[in-house]
């Protein structure tokens, strides 16, 4: 299995902070990697990093064969990568159609995946002529994910996508997780483990701006000492 | 039927956020009746006949022209201040500057260089698109509150290159630019309502191409980068070139403006090149609504026609009950006078559709 992301010792500051440090993290094309650790850890750094929004200052990111550091924001996003912000980052002055349209890169996406879309979300079907200010929380974050479904991404980084959200929403976004996993590579951040330890084969552990431990999902799950010591769950 | 199931159409938009022409234009289409009436009716009377009128005699008719020609002329500046901050959120503190260069342009042209007026319209676009572009270079290299001050400086060079005795020749330094020869068709005294119906026009297909904008895919990314850049640039938008798009259209906007205040007052004053005229388009749009575009012209409209009346019924007072009404509409109509009207409109519909059972 190829690589379409590879992350290669990035340092990353934001002021005079050193947010990341020799970073290094790969994801194989067509998987679920999770990027794991505790608040301020610097994960939401790391996808910061990959999409240009936080340039590192050293270091490389590879995808799908190409240099990607140091380019605008909106060139990687046009080369495939999407982005799913943590905190439902919806247009909250646009109407849940226009979010959606405006994430369109070709006239026709939208048209394509509707169908797709509306089956993972009824909700958003029957809401959308609303304005994103009047969506309840779950419907935020559904169109947040819905938004990365609508132009072809082939990598989808996926902030904090069960954050406070109820169970049975959480049950909803991981199964359009699941589904979205067939076309698209993902690298997802969760604090929730049961969430990610369900969705992800393989997992990265960032602590302190560290890469700490990696390894396939399915040993971390038996890794108590690990689970405790980095991601302060039992 | 949704209405994404035809996206690409103008119909398939949704109704909420734009609603039949007839729902989102009939206060404007009545105002606009009323505005194209009004010449006549003050004319009528006051006894006067509607060929008077036509032969722009003197009198309430006439100068009621001339007042709403002046509302006009700061409503199109305030709607090219709302479409980059109210739509697209850049804080500019040069905005000034964009109406101001209209008007010497326009001025130093046609008295200056004798340019004729055609050739002048066409210069005073291309200058305000220059304008736009230098604003653009700075919004480059810095955002927030670093562009509204960078722009604070370019707005306070032009002020001082206007002012400056080197230049008294063409600007007519601080007493002004005087003496501008007028195209006969538009002379301000002799051909004032036609004059008048000109601005207005211009004025209402101004407003008409600011909501296509504002509703059409730029326009929407633009609300988009207002609301939070970066988003929009992870969805792969190159947001400075929506953010320079807007900085054009208000650009050539404000300058069209600007020319045809240079065309109607006798004198182009100084004072349209310092920091308060910027102000005024501020209050302009916080009175009427901020993004609203029809607040840009309604809140022109209550600017000046407040400020006249007050001066003229209450004296040396006016500033004090001006400034008295000013808080007073950012106490009780906190959104300007459009924003709280769709505000409550849109929840006074609720509660009728409530009352009626209908959900």
């Amino acid at each position: 299995m190829s690589n379409l992301l590879e992350v290669r010792g990035i340092d990353t500051f934001i002021g005079q902070f050193h947010i990341l440090e020799e970073v290094s993290l790969t994801v194989p094309e067509g998987a679920i990697v999770a990027l794991l650790g505790r608040n301020g850890a610097g994960k939401t750094t790391t996808l910061k990093s990959i999409l240009g929004l936080t340039p590192p200052r050293s270091g490389q990111v590879i995808f799908a064969g190409e240099e990607i550091q140091g380019l605008p924001s909106y060139e990687i996003a046009a080369m495939g990568v999407g982005y799913v912000p943590e905190h439902r980052a919806i247009f909250r002055d646009l109407s849940v159609y226009e979010n959606l349209k405006l994430a369109e890169r070709k006239k026709s996406d939208l048209a394509r995946k509707e169908a797709m879309i509306f089956e993972l979300f009824p909700d958003l079907k029957r809401l959308i002529k609303l304005g994103g200010a009047n969506l309840s929380g779950g419907q935020q974050q559904m169109l947040a994910l819905a938004r990365a479904l609508v132009p072809d991404n082939r990598l989808l980084l996926i902030d904090e996508p069960t954050e406070g959200l109820a169970p049975v929403i959480i049950e909803a976004m991981m199964e359009a997780i699941r589904r979205l996993a067939a076309t698209t590579t993902i690298l997802l951040v969760e604090q929730n483990f049961l969430v990610a330890g369900q969705l992800a084969e393989s997992y990265v552990i960032v602590d302190e701006g560290r890469v700490v431990q990696t390894g396939v999902m399915a040993d971390l799950l038996d890794d108590d000492a690990a689970i405790r010591r980095y991601l302060g769950a039992g | 039927m949704t209405a994404s199931t035809r996206p690409g159409t103008r119909s398939a938009r949704p109704q909420v956020t734009r609603p039949s022409w007839w729902r989102a234009y009939w206060a404007m289409l009545l105002l606009l009746l009323a505005l194209i009436a009004l010449p006549f009716v003050l004319g009528l009377l006051e006894g006067a006949t509607v060929g008077d009128v036509l032969a722009n005699e003197a009198g309430r008719s006439k100068f009621m022209q001339g007042l709403l020609i002046e509302v006009f002329l700061l409503g199109l500046y305030a709607l090219s201040y709302d479409l980059i901050l109210g739509v697209t959120g850049l804080l500019s503190f040069g905005h000034a500057m964009f109406f101001a260069v209209g008007a010497y342009t326009t001025g130093i042209l046609l008295k200056s260089a004798g340019w004729p007026f055609g050739v002048t319209v066409v210069a005073v676009i291309v200058a305000g698109v220059l304008q736009a572009l230098l604003f653009g270079v700075v919004l480059l290299r810095v955002s927030g509150i670093t562009f509204a001050l960078v722009t604070l400086g370019l707005a306070s060079v032009f002020e001082i290159l206007i002012k400056s005795r080197e230049f008294a020749d063409f600007t007519g330094a601080d007493v002004g630019l005087q003496g501008i020869p007028k195209p006969d068709f538009l002379n301000p005294s002799a051909e004032r309502l036609r004059l008048y119906f000109i601005i207005l026009a211009v004025t209402v297909l101004v407003y008409l191409f600011y909501r296509r904008f504002v509703n059409s895919p730029p326009g929407r990314v633009c609300i988009a980068i207002r609301e939070n850049e970066d988003r929009a640039r992870m969805l792969g938008y190159n947001t400075f070139r929506f953010k320079l798009l807007a900085l054009i259209i208000a650009g050539i906007t404000a300058a069209v403006a600007g020319m045809f205040y240079a065309i109607y007052n006798p004198i182009v004053s100084p004072e349209v090149t310092g920091l308060g005229y910027t102000v005024d388009a501020l209050l302009i749009i916080l009175i009427g609504g901020m993004g609203t575009l029809s607040g840009a012209l309604i809140g022109a409209g209550v600017f000046r026609l407040l400020d006249f009346y007050l001066l003229k019924w209450f004296g040396e007072n006016a500033a004090f009950l001006l400034g008295a009404i000013y808080v007073a509409l950012v106490i009780f109509v906190p959104y300007g006078i459009v924003g709280t009207w769709q505000r409550r409109s849109v929840a006074w519909r609720r509660a009728w559709r409530a009352r009626s059972g209908k959900q």
